[in-house]
């Protein structure tokens, strides 16, 4: 189960000499490539190639099954891997709404019940293909210690961001769409290119900002609320679309495992619900953040 | 608004960080945000209310780091670059 990583000019090299380390043959290794020798579309590029690779362990991938069922019921997925746990979280939550021991847990239940709402376990529906919103803002309403409505906090979040506009120097004004204790800020105006930054870091920032103007200093932990400018995320989100597309296209081709480059986990849940509609190929998430990634495997 | 604040040093940084820590402490009248040249780069030394400093800099010191990221894009249209700095 040791893991050798190699880097060289190629892919081809780098596996070459992991081969090497390893001291066995190319069947009878696995491979993951961890960057290729290009400049990767999302993140920092390297000159080199650098895959990992070890002996492939004996027994038979156990994965097969998971994507089998993703596949099945189209939905929008992700949290396939949350769903398995689902149960188990879920269910005490929502029969106990206010047991305070569940309340780290929230984010995750929260995050599975919008998969599909699978983790109602044995009750599932005849609404699958249909609308998971509701049964999703229900079990969040169910427990609901916090001391403001989503609404103030939506407001306050548009507070936080027409005052930054202002400070910029920006003409531009924000809307917020709330949906249950979804919000969605959007800044909308002229020149807000400094206001997204390269590669988003500075949106990213604000958004940061505008939890803890909002959520936190109002005590809120109910709310997800995500903050878009001039339309960036959205754009980006269709780019993340087509790149997951892409790299499910040279991973069936080539049938090796690739690791993507570290990404935050609103991009990796993108990445994994673009996948989850290939065929071919399955997904898993690797490492802590903020160097976690993706690892794009054949199924 | 804007053109006033540009006419200052960092006019545009200081408007936006001192709206960001307005924004997110208990005491907001207990913000100052003040221009410090005497460094070899020129920093905003940044002043909150008891208690309020925690807050402001935030769980590994996260929020400072954003708190940065943003003022340092607005020093940019202000042709400036220059550090923050969170003081007691």
């Amino acid at each position: 189960m040791e893991w050798v990583e190699t880097t060289a000019k190629t892919v081809e090299q780098a596996q070459e000499a992991a081969l090497d380390r390893l001291g066995v043959a190319a069947d009878e290794a696995e491979f993951e490539i961890l960057e290729e020798p290009k400049p990767g579309l999302f993140g920092r590029t390297r000159g080199e190639a650098r895959v990992r690779a070890r002996v492939k362990p004996a027994q038979v991938r156990p994965k097969q099954e998971r994507r089998r069922r993703g596949s099945k019921d189209k939905s929008k997925g992700g949290a396939e891997g949350a769903s398995t746990d689902a149960p188990s979280d879920q269910q005490p939550a929502s029969d106990t709404p206010s047991d305070e021991g569940s309340a780290p847990e929230k984010d995750e239940s929260t995050v599975s019940a919008s998969s599909n709402g699978s983790g109602r376990g044995g009750q599932r529906r005849k609404d699958r293909s249909g609308n998971n919103k509701q049964e999703k803002a229900m079990s969040n309403d169910e427990r609901d210690p916090s001391p403001v409505s989503p609404q103030e906090v939506g407001d306050a979040a548009v507070t936080f961001m027409d005052g930054l506009a202002t400070a910029f120097g920006a003409t531009a004004t924000s809307e917020l769409q709330v949906d249950g204790t979804e919000l969605d800020v959007q800044l909308n105006g002229e020149e807000l290119g400094l206001l997204v930054g390269p590669g988003g870091r500075t949106l990213n920032a604000i958004q940061d900002l505008v939890r803890v103007s909002a959520q936190r200093r109002l005590g809120d932990h109910e709310t997800r609320l995500r903050v878009d400018v001039a339309g960036y995320r959205a754009r980006r989100n269709e780019a993340l679309g087509r790149f997951a597309s892409d790299v499910a296209a040279s991973v069936r081709e080539s049938g090796s495992a690739r690791a993507l480059e570290p990404m935050p986990s609103a991009d990796r849940k993108v990445i994994h619900d673009a996948l989850n509609e290939e065929d071919g190929v399955s997904s898993r998430s690797e490492g802590d953040d903020p160097n976690r990634r993706i690892v794009v495997v054949p199924a | 608004m804007s053109d006033d604040a540009n006419n200052e040093f960092a006019g545009t940084a200081v408007a936006v960080l001192t709206h960001i820590v307005k924004s997110i402490v208990d005491d907001p009248d207990a913000v100052t945000v003040e221009v410090d040249e005497s460094g070899n780069r020129p920093a905003l030394n940044v002043r909150v209310g008891d208690g309020d400093l925690g807050r402001v800099i935030g769980r590994r010191g996260r929020t400072a780091a954003s708190i940065r990221t943003v003022t340092r894009a607005a020093a940019s249209k202000d042709d400036v670059e220059i550090d923050i700095e969170f003081l007691d």
